[in-house]
């Protein structure tokens, strides 16, 4: 954490005096105390913005990594299912949601619809690849030593195939986390009255790139926040120490 | 062709497995084996001898391609479905998500009722089983916490705890270094002494083989048949300095030899 802190002043402290050093313009690049400055000037609009885009991508985040899970399980259980459906998967997530986002907006208007739906389906993959593979990681004779207790396919879920399946759940959340943030913003782009993707399409028809940098600057913090809050809940759950290790 | 003394023990006969594919493997061939019930059976042989086959096959894990196997008058299937096998891995195999106590208590999560331990008692029995393997104070202990012989044990505790009536170990201490696998010995012959299971016991050392068992019977590699059963005449409780009596030397130059020639024969 200090290292990574020591790490970002320096550069914010080497683009100060690069841009007062060069006398760039402040609409090329603002210096970062001209971001701060702006920061601190539309702080409270800027933050409601930022709880409107958190509000679509956490919406997003939930509802694409739950139908995310549900079908790993059914994955793992009904393998047909899995043949039939995989190739799906894999198209939906090589159709660029910059595509898509246009046309969900052109459907649904300016309503939370398009930006959930898009945080939706960019949280789906990593998460879907990521628990089929955790179901899946249990070994043989684990296997084995249920069957051996003539366990139930429920009990079997319960009792190791999930246990077995959260570090590698997790690990999809923390990137699915991140790239609910961006698939909201993205989504505001193509139509939106708010949101900090809304501000930064507004400031970038004003060539306003302080507001412009202040927007990008709160998103990040937006996507790191919900970052370690995945990561926290993860250690807050997994309590055993592989997992530990696994996470830190 | 079944015989019909079902009643006592696990029959084997003229079981064979052959395992398919583009390159069909015989794993095991016209075994005959009857295990009177409460006997300690060892069964030595190198490597892909088959011995790891022999418990899936009387466990119900796998089917055999020839011949029928009776475990207490039922089949396999049976058998496990009614939960009469405890199976010790060659891994412990222990849950890391759960404590040393937690994992001995997971038979009796998934059994629930059809445990015959089931009931208020049970963690009780639970704590009773680590401490007569060794593991008081060590409980709450998760297994990346502990050393690979505690697993082992934690292992065979959770194999106890359900009472079965027959235990199939797989080269339980087969990754232990000698000391440790030494006490652990012991102490299977303390806890299999209480528990009266009935018991099949792989491994591939000739000396724990006859330290612990009533009768060994010695495999052949590839495909895996019967060479020898030979009885084991040491009285219990036997400790740990018989293996150095003459008798005990004797016997086991005895089985390796037999494990030798056979060797030989079949690389020819």
């Amino acid at each position: 954490m200090v290292p990574a802190a020591f790490l970002a002043l320096l550069a914010l402290v080497i683009w100060q005096l690069v841009v007062v050093a060069a006398d760039v313009p402040a609409y090329i690049v603002p210096s970062p105390t001209e971001i701060g400055q702006e920061l601190v000037a539309k702080g409270p609009s800027l933050v409601s913005d930022l709880g409107w885009t958190m509000l679509e991508a956490v919406t997003g985040f939930l509802i694409g990594s739950g139908v995310a899970f549900a079908t790993a399980v059914v994955f793992v259980h009904v393998p047909i299912v899995e043949r039939a459906a995989f190739p799906w998967a894999i198209v939906l997530q090589t159709i660029p949601i910059v595509a898509i986002a246009p046309l969900l907006t052109i459907w649904f208007g300016y309503t939370l619809v398009p930006k959930v739906a898009i945080a939706a389906i960019i949280c789906f993959f990593p998460v879907l690849v990521n628990t089929t593979r955790g179901l899946r990681s249990v070994s043989s004779q684990a296997m084995e030593l249920m069957r051996v207790l003539s366990a139930r396919k429920a009990s079997i879920f319960w009792r190791l195939r999930l246990p077995s399946s959260l570090s590698y759940v997790f690990a999809g959340l923390r990137v699915a986390a991140t790239l609910s943030v961006i698939g909201s913003i993205v989504a505001e782009f193509t139509g939106a009255d708010r949101g900090i993707g809304f501000v930064i399409v507004q400031a970038s028809y004003r060539i306003d790139t302080r507001l412009m940098f202040a927007a990008i600057a709160l998103s990040s913090l937006g996507g790191i926040v919900f970052f370690h809050l995945i990561g926290w809940i993860e250690r807050a759950t997994l309590r055993w120490p592989e997992a530990r290790q696994h996470n830190s | 062709m079944s015989r019909s003394d079902c009643g006592a023990g696990i029959v084997l006969d003229s079981v064979g497995m052959t395992f398919g594919g583009d390159n069909p493997v015989t794993a095991l061939r016209d075994i005959d084996l009857t295990i009177p019930t409460g006997q300690f059976l060892a069964v030595v042989g190198p490597s892909g001898c088959g011995k790891s086959t022999l418990l899936r096959l009387v466990s119900g894990l796998l089917e055999p391609t020839d011949g029928t196997i009776s475990v207490h008058g039922k089949t396999p299937e049976e058998a496990r479905r009614d939960v009469e096998f405890g199976f010790v891995f060659q891994d412990p195999v222990l849950f890391p998500w759960l404590r040393a106590l937690g994992n001995v208590l997971l038979p009796g999560r998934i059994l629930g009722s059809r445990s015959p331990t089931h009931g208020p008692h049970t963690e009780q029995l639970a704590r009773r089983l680590l401490m007569d393997v060794g593991l008081d104070g060590f409980e709450e202990h998760y297994p990346a916490e502990m050393s690979g012989g505690m697993q082992s044990r934690v292992a065979l505790a959770r194999a106890l705890i359900y009472r079965a009536s027959t235990l199939l170990m797989d080269e339980p201490f087969g990754a232990l270094d000698e000391f440790t696998r030494d006490r652990l010995n012991l102490q299977l012959l303390d806890v299999w002494e209480k528990a009266r299971a009935t018991v099949i016991f792989v491994t591939h050392s000739i000396q724990e083989a006859i330290f612990l068992a009533d009768r060994v019977t010695v495999l052949s590699p590839r495909p895996g048949r019967i060479v020898r059963v030979a009885r084991v005449p040491f009285p219990r409780p036997r400790p740990l300095d018989l293996r150095f009596e003459p008798e005990f030397g004797s016997l086991a130059r005895e089985l390796r030899a037999l494990l030798e020639t056979d060797t030989t024969m079949g690389a020819s």
